[in-house]
Order: structure tokens, then sequence, then C-alpha cells
């Protein structure tokens, strides 16, 4: 049979049974999609939030520096309320009477940081810090964090690794996730030849 | 399509409507459900709409379009469970229910394909809805399907056969 071989008869037959079309309120539905304009922030948008959770996931996965001030400084910001965290730049100021007010300024500045990077060491390690922290919230961290570095690969992940990434959820007997997954894939590369599995 | 990605909404009207009867027909044939049918319809447009900027003049736009619409069906079967395999020289499920009958003019003849043409194993007559509905070569149904030129021409060889069959046409 070549390309252009037909058979007529069954062509003509089939011919006879096309009537149906799609129903009028459907052929509407498409085509007030259709003429939607795609909004010109989606792009823009979808760009800066996959850069703040990168930025996010990265931040969390930095190896965390023994720095001796903050482990120092750490318990007494567990027992400090938090209004008195404004107190050290008077102090300091007090204890510096003759420097100008850039000089007070650089001194806020570093307190400020201190302050910060107190906050930061002690939300990353509530554990390594205070004995009596709860571990759930640690786990939960973590937990999320194992969402978003998923999710991030996927995002990352060119078509085709993205596709072994599936064949090995399949082996791995997840065939829900790898379902999913694949339904995910086919609506971000729709026109992607997906090769057959062997049979 | 290019014109439609540049914002010319009319683009889009020309083409929904030259391709409308054929595709739905594709699909209400190949899932035999109209409600499903439309369902599936309705999402293959809806990704035709939001893949706009990402199309690229690779293949004809009917390709293209029946390629998104391979790819949904593809995935409504393994949802249900169904794997597509190809079923070439043997029997389709149902196929035994169509016994050769007297030869019969008209309606009684149509029936017939249209049962013999719904009992087609889901390759074949996919292959044979995208070779009559969409006007597609064998070429251009090889690659909306992701099979070899020659697996779409031997279901397009096997599908012809059975449904002459059907017509009492041996």
């Amino acid at each position: 049979m070549t390309d252009t071989e037909r058979d007529e008869k069954v062509a003509a037959g089939y011919r006879a049974l096309r009537s149906e079309e799609p129903p009028p309120a459907l052929d509407e539905a498409i085509l007030t999609a259709a003429r939607k304009r795609p909004s010109q922030w989606r792009v823009p948008l979808s760009i800066a939030a996959v850069l703040v959770l990168a930025v996010g996931v990265t931040l969390r996965m930095l190896p965390q520096r023994p720095e001796a001030e903050s482990v120092a400084l750490a318990p007494q910001v567990m027992q400090t309320p938090r209004p008195a965290a404004s107190a050290p730049a008077p102090a300091r100021e007090l204890a510096r009477p003759a420097a100008g007010a850039e000089a007070a300024a650089e001194v806020a500045a570093a307190d400020a940081l201190a302050e910060s990077r107190m906050r930061s060491d002690i939300a990353a390690k509530p554990t390594s810090r205070a004995s009596a922290a709860p571990a759930p919230p640690a786990a939960g961290a973590g937990a999320e964090t194992n969402v978003l570095a998923g999710k991030m690969a996927k995002a990352e992940l060119s078509p085709q690794a993205w596709l072994e990434r599936i064949a090995e959820l399949r082996k791995q007997g997840r065939t829900r996730e790898a379902e999913e997954s694949l339904a995910e894939f086919r609506k971000r590369y729709p026109d992607y030849r997906i090769p057959e599995p062997p049979r | 399509m290019l014109a439609y990605r540049r914002g010319e909404a009319g683009a889009f009207e020309a083409l929904y409507a030259r391709h409308k009867g054929p595709l739905y027909r594709f699909v209400l044939r190949s899932v035999k459900e109209r409600a499903l049918a439309e369902e599936l319809y309705q999402e293959i447009w809806m990704r035709v709409i939001e893949s706009r900027g990402r199309y690229a003049v690779q293949a004809k736009f009917t390709t293209w379009l029946y390629t998104i619409a391979h790819h949904r069906l593809t995935d409504h079967w393994r949802k249900r469970g169904l794997q597509l395999v190809d079923a070439e020289g043997a029997d389709a499920v149902g196929h035994r229910s169509f016994e050769p009958e007297p030869r019969a003019e008209g309606r009684q003849d149509l029936q017939r394909l249209a049962a013999a043409l719904a009992a087609l194993p889901e390759l074949q007559r996919e292959t044979f809805l995208l070779h009559e509905e969409a006007g597609m070569t064998l070429a251009e149904i090889a690659v909306a399907t992701g099979a070899t030129q020659e697996a779409a021409k031997s279901r397009l060889r096997y599908a012809l056969a059975r449904l002459r069959e059907a017509l009492g046409d041996d």
C-alpha cells in the first residue's frame, strides 16, 4: 500500500458516517478562551518565583559556619524578649561619646547584622542551640526543603532527564507518582515525542 | 498558528473552524462516550491555546494538533489502566461478533462499518481516523503517534482489511 492508495469503498462508507460536530456551547467556550490575551506578567512572574525558590533553597542548603559569636549569643537571645533587640545600639553609643553620627550608624548596622545572623542561626539549627527545643519543627523544615528541592529539580530537568526520572519511578513501583509526573510533563511539553515503552 | 501566536484572534477562529469537526470525531470515535469526548476535545484545544507561545514551525499545524490529541488520549487510556498495544494480525476484542452477513446496501452497511470501526484495536482505529478524518499521510501519522512509518502503514493496512470485511468486501 502506498501513501496515496486508499480503499475507496471504506473511505466512502466512512464519509457517510461523518456527521458529528462539537456542540455550539463547546465551540463558544473554546473560542472565548482563545480570545483571552495571555497575561504579560505571567512569564516574568514565573521566572521571579523560580528565582526566589532557588535562592531560598540554596540558602537553606548552605553549610552552617560555626561562628563563635553567634553561638555565644544565641542563649541570650533565647532568653531575651524580642523588644530588647534595639537596646544595644544606644548602649554602645553611650560607651563611645566621642564618636559622631556616622560611627553610631555603623554600630547600629553591625548590631543589626549580628542580630540577623543570630536569628538565622536559631531558625536553621533549633535543636543544636537549645536542647529543650522539640524536634518536629526541624523535621518539618527538612521535609519542606525536600519538596522544594524536588520541585526545583523537576523545573530544571531536561525533557529527557524528566522522562528518565518517570521511568525510574515506574521501576520502583511508584506508578501513581509516575503517572502524575507524566501528566505534568505532557502539559509542559505537549508536542514532545515520548518513545513507547518496549513490549 | 503563527498569526494567532502574534495575537491575531481571528487566525485561531479560522484554524478552529477548519479542524473542529475532524478532531471532534477523532476523539469521539476513540473514546466512544460523548461527554468524555467533549471533555477531552476541550482539553486538547486548551493545550493548543496554552502552548501558542511555544509553537514553532517544525511540522504542519495538523500534525502538531494531532500529536497533542494523541498524547492526551494516551494519558486517558493509561489512567484507565489500558495499554495501547498493536494487535496486528490478531482479532480485536469483539471482532468475532462481526460474522459475515448477507450483503446489504445502504444503512446496514454503514452500521456494520461503524461497529467494525468501534471494535478495532485503539492504535489501528487511531491510524485509520488520522488518515480519513485528518487527511494525514503515513509519514505525518508516524510523527503524530511517535511510531515508525512502517508501523503506521501496517496498522492502517489491518484496519482497512477489517473494515472491508465488515462491508462484506473480502
